[in-house]
């Protein structure tokens, strides 16, 4: 299933990078991601909870590897998730476009999912992938903004 | 006179106990101390297994026991090869057959990796999440065609290719005839996956007894005999330590022929290692992905014609899609291969297949067991020829059916039970113009006019097919009568609704001359019958109802010869007669059975050396080869060509299943086989995504037809007897949906003649008919259009 869109953050794009970059911005641009550490070299971890349709929320464990970064331009990001109900694999290649002021992301991923999960949910994975994209980059948006708000508080008059 | 109940509308002696609730299911069994399973399976089309951990599973509480393939040790081997490879020159054959938990590979999704055993399914089921499962996803394997490609992954690495099997059959010389031929047709056609969906799944529950020293399996399987020998060899028990009961079973089709399940397997295993009973019933989605399944072939077909529409010859070369594992050989394939000749004079025949490993479900034979992918690549290219042609569709069929001097017809090649491929009878002419009859073919065009100018449209079509069925190697029977006066019939088959218990009985009754409800009959039991092979291959009215006969016709002379001794009368001058023996001439000097009983198993007095006690016979019965029903079924349909749905108004049989035991019960059959056809047609597919996930495995998902869409068949009889055994009889458990796809398509292509699609895949469906509509160019004239 290939999930790809645009977004336009109202940011820099440098702002926008290091921002991606943090855990902390990170699992709130994926639903129900509980929480994500880094372990080191655009390597996370963490536990998320997902719910498709007839298959109850669960918890599974979430691994994120960033890699082939180029900063401020473009990284690639896999996502993987596994539970008892089955498996997700995210590949998503990500370019943050400069903007005068903000930011255009550009997305592409390519999403697996195996496992019960797939058996019973698939009329609702497409519907489902895309609301969580769109939820999490509209996240990710408030966040940024609230960011921003602070470090102009934060910054000497 | 003896009373006639062969042939005859008798009441299912089965149904009261199904209906009341008092039939065994192996789910109802449930003892003292029952353990229940679950299992951790593959979410994975293709990986490496790296390694399991069930460390936090085995310590959860209310865990008994936690299995993975290390802990089975030598216990841990490959299935058994069920049906070897048919003897064919040059046939190649790569065997490669389920193992009872993956150790190094998944294979397919739902593949089982360990065991859980807890003291209640919910605390297994909560267990699962405690196994940490490492596996390394590989390329997955889903294109029949890729697959066979040099740089494809390979899913058996031992073998080094994921060809399982390549097989060249051929009779006549195809090229000549098609240098002969006024018209050559080629098409390519696609047959895809479909689940048996039996209301009952598969269940496994075991105990044993130590002081006994006896272990007793309830199996849904439809051979239980070869179960019990076959675990009885696995444990190192002896077969008569080793007692499988089969009891009402809800469904087989085909899958629980399959063996040994791993389920199968490792249940008795682990209540023998744990000196507990152990129960494990499959829940609907374990079997949409662990049950086996059918279907899923590409077929590249040709046929060869004259200008008046005989056949010259046909070229068929198709891929068979065999899952992960092959342990059934090549009885799918070389159904559709034999099969697809049908009833039809086919003077050359080259056909080829290969069977493909692919990362799906294992497939075996699900109803119809591939006969249908033959007869719907057949049915259709005649299809093509008579529209090519401007032939009437019953015409083209008419002019090559094989005539009554051509019986017995042998095609040259071999089926499925190594035997030539020979029809032992059949009269197909007759069977087709009752179908027109039925389905009111003359009249169809004006009232398809009339239809159409209320702006419906309806579409005819009519098909034949032929089935082989009843065969080897045997069946056995023995028949009791009891002190009672009641008559007992036990054999070996297992039983899945089809009615044996009535249809032994009735065979029995009339040779006996008793009245059928005081038959009583058991089957699936190996403790009531030793010897037997198994319900498949519509082979269980045919094969163990001759034996059931053989052995009452024994029973029989039993009865005249104690009767004879007692009435003191030559035994030519017994007559049998309501459950008594009498004087022919003074019918007043009688005796009922129960005592001729009684008198044949004495407490004191002498027999005569040699004589066995009692009133009792086993028989055994095994046909050279199978006998081969046949008929046609037509239809009428009515398509919305704009939301592309399509509705059954008329469905016809006509079938010939050689003598009828019981017409309820072969019309059951047919009705029953007609509703799978219908979802095979046009509502069931399994939907595997390119990486071999399975996308449809619920029925929220998985649309199977409902009593709206299966319309009341219409059935006529006909009676070509067998001659390969004693009561004419011929197999009918398949018939209903072996053609079903053919004539479906047909009539859905009549419908929307002005649209000229071609259909050339089975299963349909509205969303895939929808997208034909789209592809078809524009209606050739305006005035056709809706």
């Amino acid at each position: 299933m290939i999930v790809d869109g645009e977004y336009t953050f109202p940011a820099p794009r440098q702002t926008v990078w290091t921002l991606l970059q943090d855990p902390d911005v990170l699992v709130k641009a994926m639903p129900g991601a509980k929480h994500l550490t880094s372990t080191g070299d655009g390597a996370y971890e963490g536990v998320i909870r997902i719910g498709v349709g007839p298959v109850t929320a669960a918890e599974w464990s979430l691994t994120v590897l960033l890699s082939d970064r180029t900063p401020p331009e473009s990284y690639t990001m896999q996502v993987d998730s596994k539970g008892t109900l089955g498996f997700t694999r995210g590949n998503a290649k990500v370019e943050l476009l400069d903007e005068a002021g903000s930011t255009r992301m550009r997305y592409r991923a390519d999403l697996q999912v195996g496992g019960k999960v797939a058996g019973v949910g698939q009329r609702l994975l497409d519907q489902v992938a895309k609301m969580m994209t769109k939820q999490g980059l509209e996240a990710l948006s408030r966040e940024m903004k609230t960011r921003l708000a602070e470090d102009q508080e934060a910054a000497p008059a | 006179m003896s009373r006639r109940y062969v042939g005859e509308w008798v009441t299912r002696n089965e149904d009261q106990r199904l209906l009341t609730g008092h039939a065994l299911f192996v789910d109802d069994v449930r003892l003292e101390g029952m353990l229940h399973v679950a299992f951790v399976r593959s979410d994975h089309a293709h990986a490496v297994l790296r390694g399991v951990d069930a460390s936090a599973a085995r310590a959860r509480p209310g865990v008994v026991a936690v299995y993975t393939a290390e802990d089975l040790g030598d216990y841990w081997q490959p299935g058994p090869l069920l049906v070897p490879p048919p003897p064919i020159d040059g046939i190649v054959f790569n065997l490669a057959t389920q193992v009872p938990l993956a150790k190094d590979r998944l294979r397919h999704v739902g593949e089982p990796i360990a065991m859980v055993v807890a003291e209640s399914r919910y605390l297994a089921e909560d267990a699962l999440a405690d196994v940490v499962v490492d596996a390394e996803p590989l390329e997955p394997v889903t294109d029949l065609e890729r697959a066979l490609e040099p740089d494809a992954p390979v899913i058996h690495p031992q073998l080094g290719t994921n060809l399982a099997a390549h097989v060249v059959q051929r009779h006549g010389d195809y090229e000549e005839a098609k240098s002969r031929a006024d018209l050559v047709l080629s098409r390519r056609f696609h047959y895809d996956r479909g689940a048996s969906a039996a209301i009952e799944n598969r269940a496994v529950a075991a105990r044993w007894d130590g002081q006994a020293q006896e272990l007793t399996i309830w199996d849904t399987t439809q051979a239980p005999i070869p179960i019990r020998n076959g675990l009885a060899g696995m444990l190192g028990l002896m077969q008569s330590q080793v007692r499988v009961v089969a009891p009402f079973v809800g469904g087989g089709f085909g899958p629980k022929i399959m063996m040994f399940y791993p389920e199968e397997v490792l249940v008795p295993w682990a209540a023998m290692r744990l000196g507990r009973p152990v129960k494990w019933t499959e829940d609907r989605q374990e079997n949409f992905f662990a049950t086996t399944q059918e279907r899923g072939q590409v077929h590249d077909a040709e046929i060869a014609l004259s200008r008046d529409g005989r056949i010259l010859g046909v070229r068929d070369s198709f891929l068979h899609d065999t899952g992960a594992y092959d342990p059934y050989g090549l009885t799918v394939p070389i159904n559709s291969q034999c099969t697809l000749l049908g009833p039809y004079d086919v003077p050359a025949y080259d056909a080829e297949f290969r069977a493909v490993f692919t990362n799906r479900t294992t497939v075996t034979p699900v109803r119809g067991a591939g006969r249908q992918h033959g007869v719907f690549v057949m049915e259709r290219l005649l299809d093509f020829a008579a529209r090519e042609l401007g032939m009437d569709a019953a015409e083209i069929r008419r002019v090559n059916y094989l005539v009554q001097d051509d019986f017995p017809h042998d095609h040259k090649i071999l089926f499925q039970d190594f035997q030539p491929l020979v029809y032992d009878s059949g009269n197909y002419r007759p069977a087709l113009e009752k179908a027109l009859e039925l389905i009111r073919w003359e009249g169809f065009p004006e009232e398809k006019r009339r239809a159409r100018e209320e702006g419906r449209r309806l579409g005819v079509g009519v098909v034949s097919y032929v089935e082989g069925t009843g065969i080897g190697p045997y069946e056995g029977a023995r028949v009791t009568i009891e002190p009672s006066g009641r008559v007992r019939v036990a054999t070996g088959l297992g039983t899945q609704g089809q009615g044996h218990y009535t249809a032994f009985a009735q065979i029995v009754a009339e040779a006996l001359d008793v009245d059928v409800a005081r038959v009583g009959v058991v089957t699936g039991d190996t403790r009531e019958f030793n010897w037997g092979t198994g319900t498949f291959a519509s082979r269980g009215a045919v094969v163990a109802g001759s034996a059931c006969h053989a052995a009452a016709q024994a029973v029989r002379a039993k009865v005249l010869g104690v009767a004879a001794r007692v009435l003191n009368v030559p035994e030519g001058e017994v007559e049998l007669w309501d459950g008594h023996a009498r004087v022919r001439a003074e019918p007043q000097r009688s005796l009922p059975y129960g005592e001729l009983a009684m008198r044949a198993n004495p407490l004191r007095g002498g027999v005569s050396p040699g004589t066995e006690p009692g009133l009792e016979a086993t028989a055994y019965f095994g046909p050279d080869r199978g006998s081969t029903a046949s008929g046609v079924h037509a239809v009428v349909v009515e398509v919305d060509a704009e939301t592309a749905m399509a509705k059954f108004l008329r469905y016809v049989v006509v079938h010939d299943c050689g003598k009828l035991i019981n017409p309820v019960l072969v019309e059951g059959q047919v009705q029953g086989g007609v509703a799978h056809g219908i979802g095979n047609a046009f509502f069931e597919k399994l939907h595997y995504d390119e990486s071999g996930q399975l996308q449809n495995a619920s029925f929220m998902d998985y649309l199977l037809p409902t009593a709206l869409d299966v319309p009341e068949v219409s059935m006529a009889h006909r009676e070509t007897p067998a001659p390969m055994n004693p009561l004419g009889l011929k197999g009918v458990g398949e018939a209903g949906c072996i053609p079903t796809g053919a004539a479906f398509a047909q009539a859905v292509e009549d419908a929307l003649s002005d649209l000229s699609i071609e259909i050339r895949e089975i299963p349909l469906s509205p969303n895939r008919l929808f997208e034909l509509l789209r592809e078809a160019p524009a209606p050739s004239s305006q005035g056709t259009a809706p």
